[in-house]
């Protein structure tokens, strides 16, 4: 019960201060809307062929593409979780969490609940955007429910990623080019905003095995179609399973490097 | 009486091979202030860092409330409050924001967070200011913040390092105050490092002096000052030099004068073995039954300074006005960047 508790508490610090900071609220809120504003409506015209409409399994390019800018938004935001150990490091902050006696694991624990609570509030907001903009989500209020958890899975598997990756590295720079290094490719060598069918051999290869291509197909599913277990359940699965052993991986990170 | 904290040979060297601590030996007392005092880079931080467990120490045991520190963990935690020399305020977060999280970390039921905490902050004087960002107070009020939340859990050790680092001297006066009431009025032990040497001076019950990882001398700071064995008492005598001849004779001659050095013109510094005070009247009585007036009389005990001098070879204050301008220089860029 202490773990849960200071797991809440560790993501509480996050939380409290990601309200304060309005602008960066407002931005996290303003992007969603360019993105399927701006994309959806310049990519619309080309489903407008029969072919392309069979690749994307809807007549609404909007309605294929809102699955991707949910993944990609919790992407992004997850990503940037590590640099708030490299700035507590700095600050001395991280060092006060380890004089007091919660255990270390609930550190990237909390980080990574605040980056998916962060992102389920993003994703909520693209939801209700793109209901604005005419899609229609197959699988109805529950299907939403259920695409949320997967988005705050996804985001799991990254921002615990970054936050192993902040344990080692020492400055905020050297944190953010790997993880742009990694995040661009990762986007876009996954079926999040093009169809497999429309990418080279090679390039279907490497969507086929990306784990944003596996969370991106039980959203799509409910998006499009609706409830089918079948079709949804080996991305969940291997989602919430990397979601756990990252997870797992990040606390093992923190319990060791910081027992100097 | 009880050891609240016992080291015995701690010796911890860095990854990079920097030898920090070199067999170092202490224990404190219960309800004692123990003075760590020694100059940057001494190894005062890396002394508490292992004490609390924060690093593993390379070899040697600790003991803190009877518990093995790298055993137990838990324990040492729980009982110990710890303001480290860099105030590790989360500024984004409000005063009360901030230790209400540190009560939360401790476990510590919500009402009893909210009585602890309007306690230690009114005792600390930031209750008015408790629902500001803490980005908006100044270096002290931080300070001071860090160290009421070092204490939200009513912790049996305090530990201190570098408290007063950076503060103009009333904020350390201030500072020197809530000590000395934590362990008067909450029966506390308190273990401080510095390298102010009145903050060591003035506090402790006993000081370690430590050198290059080394505990060089330790014992209560009048002893420590007491061994250096000597006072130096400076004359300045209003006749000219003529007639000084004779009662420079009758000085040296007596048993507790070790030396009579001449440092200017008709000013004359004599070295006594301890007690300089109560020589004092009868260097006036000697000068005057010679005719000899006297300007002014000064009598200087040794400082923790002297013993530090005494034991290292080295001013303690040699290079330190620097690292002050840059901790400061970088509290003030931490602002700037909010
Ligand atoms: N994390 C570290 N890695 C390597 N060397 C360190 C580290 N921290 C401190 N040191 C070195 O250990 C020595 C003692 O440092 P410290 O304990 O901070 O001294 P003090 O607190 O007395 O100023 C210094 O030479 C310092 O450079
Ligand atoms: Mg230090």
């Amino acid at each position: 019960m202490t773990f849960l508790s200071d797991v809440w508490y560790v993501a509480w610090r996050e939380l409290v201060k990601f309200f304060r900071a309005k602008v960066r609220v407002v931005v996290t809120l303003i992007q969603p809307l360019l993105w399927l504003g701006l994309m959806g409506n310049v990519l619309e015209g080309f489903t407008k062929s029969p072919y392309v409409q069979q690749m994307l399994g809807t007549s609404s390019y909007l309605s294929f593409m809102t699955p991707g800018i949910i993944l990609m938004t919790v992407l992004f935001g997850g990503v940037f979780s590590g640099l708030s150990i490299v700035w507590d490091r700095r600050i001395g902050y991280l060092e006060k969490l380890m004089a007091v006696p919660i255990s270390r694991g609930a550190i990237p624990l909390g980080k990574m609940l605040a980056a998916a609570i962060q992102g389920g509030i993003q994703v909520l907001v693209i939801i209700l955007i793109a209901t604005a903009f005419g899609v229609r989500f197959a699988a109805g209020p529950l299907g939403v429910l259920l695409i949320l958890l997967v988005a705050m899975f996804f985001s799991s598997i990254l921002s615990g990623f970054s936050l192993a990756l902040a344990v080692r590295v020492k400055t905020q720079e050297t944190l953010m080019a790997v993880v742009n290094f990694l995040t661009m490719p990762l986007m876009f060598t996954s079926n999040a905003l093009f169809p497999r069918e429309a990418m080279p051999g090679w390039l279907a290869a490497i969507a086929k095995v990306n784990p944003v291509t596996h969370a991106v197909a039980p959203i799509r599913e409910l998006t499009l179609r609706g409830w089918d277990w079948g079709a949804m359940y080996p991305g969940i699965a291997v989602t919430v399973g990397l979601a756990l052993a990252i997870g797992i991986w990040a606390q093992w990170t923190f319990r060791r490097a910081t027992a100097e | 009486m009880n050891n609240a904290i016992e080291v015995e040979n701690l010796i911890k060297v860095y990854k990079n091979g920097v030898r920090a601590v070199d067999g170092v030996s202490f224990s404190v007392h219960e309800r004692e202030i123990f003075g760590f005092l020694g100059p940057n880079g001494a190894g005062k931080s890396t002394t508490i860092k292992c004490v609390i467990g924060l690093l593993r120490p390379t070899s040697g045991t600790i003991r803190v409330l009877g518990a093995d520190t790298g055993q137990d963990p838990g324990v040492v935690k729980r009982n110990i409050g710890y303001a480290a020399q860099e105030t590790a305020v989360d500024d984004r977060l409000t005063g009360w924001e901030n230790l209400y999280l540190q009560g939360r970390f401790y476990h510590l039921p919500r009402a009893e967070i909210r009585r602890r905490g309007e306690e230690v902050l009114k005792l600390f004087g930031l209750w008015e200011r408790r629902n500001d960002v803490a980005g908006t107070y100044s270096g002290g009020m931080l300070k001071r913040l860090d160290i009421a939340c070092a204490l939200i859990h009513r912790p049996r050790i305090l530990f201190l390092d570098e408290p007063t680092l950076g503060l103009d001297v009333q904020t350390r006066k201030t500072i020197w105050e809530y000590i000395e009431m934590l362990r008067g009025e909450h029966g506390m032990t308190i273990f401080l490092t510095t390298h102010y040497m009145e903050e060591a001076d003035a506090l402790s019950d006993r000081v370690a002096i430590i050198d290059r990882g080394k505990i060089v001398a330790l014992d209560r700071p009048g002893a420590l000052k007491a061994g250096i064995g000597w006072d130096l008492i400076t004359v300045r005598f209003s006749t000219d030099g003529g007639e000084l001849g004779g009662l420079l004779s009758a000085l040296l001659a007596l048993p507790e004068v070790r030396e009579v050095r001449e440092t200017e013109d008709g000013i004359y510094r004599i070295a006594v073995e301890r007690n300089g005070d109560r020589l004092i009247p009868r260097i006036v009585r000697l000068a005057e039954a010679r005719g000899i007036g006297i300007h002014s009389i000064r009598l200087k005990r040794p400082t923790l300074n002297d013993v530090y001098l005494h034991y290292t070879g080295r001013e303690i204050r040699e290079a330190e006005g620097s690292r002050e301008e840059l901790i400061r220089s970088r509290v003030m860029a931490r602002r700037i960047r909010r």
